[in-house]
């Protein structure tokens, strides 16, 4: 016996052991306990899924849910990354809603058709559609969402200002509100006038330019030309950009702990959504309530709506486990009403809303008297939903770094101008 | 009875085979990983560089030179070159600088200098995306940054929030992070310069400057090359405070192009055209490090 083959038998011998630790570590759909292990993607941390999972595995229990979160403002970039190298490692995951037609002409979302009456019948006819493009059945809507005008009572008092109502005909406008919070600056100590909690994020922003008349920002006929400089957007980001000029609102604090800088009592005004009824419903240390989100002045009255739906990934390694998750969780009451349990978005699934909206008006406090009023009114006369574009994915990155910009002082007109250069290019190299 | 042919030793042609063959083996899984993590990507990138896909009608078409002739007239491209190049130009010097002088500094002998190496090398070790967040609350702007500088009597400064003052915010941190890492490499340089070379320069009367100059940086022309060739290709790449802190603003100031080939690839998901400018970038770092290994070599030969 030579040498030579002896080295080769141990190398070959190696290089196998090595390929099945290899292969055995790859085998991750289904784990040690024998269920299938679906891999779902989404935004929200691991306790706002946690009813939805326990649920939907206690009445599956042949299927497992592993939950991974993502920050919110990378979960995009994160499903870019990953689909686009055809990654198995995903079944579900969490889609925001105007994305949908993006990541479809990106064929990362599996066609749902065959389930499509059974979801009409589930869910509200909005949701439906900003789940669905070009006809086609492309996720399950989850959520749907508004926003509320949140105050400090106690701090509104100590300046002499009269607390905002909460029936929708009495909505406060902006203005308003800024010079109600800058007196609580001058006369209550307040650090700030109002916090958006959007900052910098379309979704907040639209219904300031909206309420300007000033239009989505996307037209034309296949919805790929940039209408960013009309009047309403510059007048409405004008009053942003004065909004942190004259320190009415902080720079340079990332939008998630704004929240925190209203619970601490510093700040008389928060614009946010529904999710933080549950944070704030703990609130001891100040009165607080809740008013509907303000319009211009001038202006009429408009509120962002939509939120998540969960799609299929087309190179999921468990599609048919993944998609009978998501049907629990967005077509049945009880899967629906259990995505809502620790976090109180509102849910798309028809039963579960008028059970979630019952509950909200049963449960109310004195600061959330008027919550499910102004919702119910919101979603059915100001909600405005964000344009329906293959480009709007591009449309988001770049206006985010234009509103960063005209936050931290940039002229409006020509960051606009910049800005909508900037989409004439990006889109047309869509095409 | 007959005897057996002496042995012949194997011809050096037929042993040098058989040793090539043997060095094949032991290079085959580095020479495997060349291939399959360096070479093939930057093959597959050059490839998807000269394609482009529509997401209007869906399908993907050979352009050629397209995508590189519609980023030399990007607008967009060009801050981004411009920033990068300014920021290479500022940070690559300062660190190594501040790296030479703390390794001359903590590389001599006295107490304590262990601990102070340690405190000097111990940001490197900080995950890059935990020392964005640290700065990042440093910078903000009612931050403690700004509350030293009031006690100070300087008025609070703007840092990261500034068009002005974002990229030399982020040089500072990057400096923070790397010079520790990069004086590492120059102490061990210094540590092999024999101390007959500074002997004999005392002996010839030179003064500490002298030593310096005439001794210690000759000698240490390999390590110091090494760090700037290295500090340079990873100042060319930086990435995550970029993405963490500023996001390429304001106004596109801190925009560097790791930052912008990201960016393009995958918040815009025009990956073909990230590709082209991923082989721009690759082009220009190597042009700059032929050109420091150029003038380091230059100086050697003196």
């Amino acid at each position: 016996m030579t040498s030579s083959p002896s080295r080769r038998t141990v190398l070959g011998a190696a290089l196998g052991v090595a390929s099945a630790a290899a292969l055995a570590g790859c085998s991750g759909g289904r784990p040690a306990d024998g269920r299938t292990a679906v891999r779902f993607l989404g935004p929200e941390t691991p306790e706002t899924f946690r009813a939805v999972i326990r649920g939907f595995e206690r009445a599956n229990p042949g299927i497992r849910i592993d939950y991974t979160p993502v920050p919110p403002d990378q979960l995009g970039d994160v499903l870019q990354l990953r689909l686009s190298a055809k990654d198995s490692a995903i079944d579900v995951y969490a889609v925001d809603q105007p994305r949908v037609p993006a990541l479809t002409a990106r064929g990362f979302l599996t066609d749902l058709n065959r389930i499509a009456d059974r979801t009409k019948a589930a869910v509200t006819p909005e949701q439906y559609a900003v789940s669905s493009w070009d006809g086609t059945l492309r996720s399950l809507p989850i959520w749907t969402s508004t926003q509320y005008l949140f105050y400090n009572a106690d701090l509104l008092a100590k300046a002499g200002v009269a607390l905002p109502d909460a029936a929708p005909a009495d909505r406060w406008s902006w203005e308003r509100t800024r010079a109600a919070g800058r007196r609580a600056m001058d006369r209550a100590g307040a650090d700030y006038a109002l916090l958006l909690e959007q900052t910098d994020l379309y979704y907040g922003l639209q219904p300031l330019i909206e309420s300007l008349h000033g239009g989505s920002g996307i037209t034309g006929k296949d919805m790929l030309t940039p209408a960013v400089t009309t009047q309403g957007w510059i007048d409405a980001l004008d009053w942003y950009r004065t909004l942190f000029a004259d320190g009415s609102s902080p720079r340079g604090i990332p939008s998630y702990q704004l929240s925190s800088l209203f619970t601490s009592g510093r700040v008389p005004f928060f614009v946010g959504g529904p999710w933080n009824l549950g944070a704030f419903a703990g609130l001891k240390d100040f009165t607080w309530g809740t008013a509907p989100q303000p319009k211009f002045a001038h202006g009429r009255a408009v509120t962002p709506t939509d939120s998540w739906s969960w799609g299929v990934n087309p190179y999921a390694e468990h599609p048919e486990a993944g998609l009978r998750f998501m049907e629990y969780a967005a077509l049945t009451t009880e899967g629906s009403l259990s995505t809502v349990e620790a976090s109180p978005l509102i849910p798309s699934n028809r039963k579960a809303f008028d059970r979630y909206a019952a509950d909200l008006a049963d449960k109310a406090t004195k600061s959330t008297a008027g919550v499910a009023t102004i919702m119910r009114y919101e979603l059915a006369h100001t909600a405005v939903s964000r344009p329906r574009s293959i480009g709007y994915t591009q449309f988001e990155t770049v206006m985010g770094s234009a509103f960063s910009d005209i936050r931290n002082g940039s002229a409006v007109e020509p960051r606009l101008a910049k800005a909508s250069g900037e989409l004439v290019r990006t889109w047309e190299r869509l095409r | 009875m007959t005897t057996s042919p002496p042995r012949t030793p194997p011809r050096p042609a037929r042993r040098r085979a058989s040793q090539g063959r043997t060095a094949l083996y032991f290079l085959a899984p580095a020479l495997l990983a060349l291939v399959v993590l360096r070479l093939l990507p930057a093959a597959m990138a050059l490839v998807s560089s000269a394609r482009h896909h529509s997401l209007v009608d869906g399908t993907t078409t050979f352009v050629g030179l397209g995508n590189y002739t519609d980023l030399l007239s990007d607008s967009q491209f060009w801050q981004s070159v411009r920033v990068t190049l300014l920021f290479s130009l500022v940070i690559n010097p300062l660190q190594v600088l501040i790296a030479l002088g703390l390794a001359v500094l903590l590389g001599r002998r006295f107490a304590g200098v262990r601990f102070w190496r340690s405190l000097v090398f111990a940001p490197i070790a900080v995950p890059p995306a935990v020392s964005a967040v640290i700065w990042g609350i440093l910078y903000r702007p009612e931050g403690p940054l700004n509350a030293i500088l009031g006690a100070l009597g300087i008025p609070p400064q703007p840092f990261l929030t500034s068009s002005e003052q974002a990229l030399f915010a982020l040089i500072v941190l990057m400096s923070w992070v790397g010079v520790g890492y990069w004086m590492m490499f120059l102490i061990a340089g210094l540590q092999d310069i024999p101390q007959e070379c500074y002997d004999a320069a005392a002996v010839d009367g030179a003064s500490a400057w002298q030593r310096f100059f005439h001794v210690t940086l000759p000698l240490l022309r390999r390590p110091l090359a090494f760090v700037l060739v290295a500090d340079t290709v990873a100042n060319f790449l930086v990435f995550a405070p970029v993405q963490l802190l500023t996001r390429g603003g304001p106004d596109g100031s801190t925009n560097l192009m790791m930052y912008d080939v990201f960016r393009r690839a995958y918040s815009v998901g025009d990956i073909n055209f990230a590709q082209a400018e991923v082989v721009v970038l690759v082009a220009i770092t190597l042009a700059v490090v032929v050109v420091q290994f150029r003038m380091m070599q230059g100086k050697g030969e003196e």
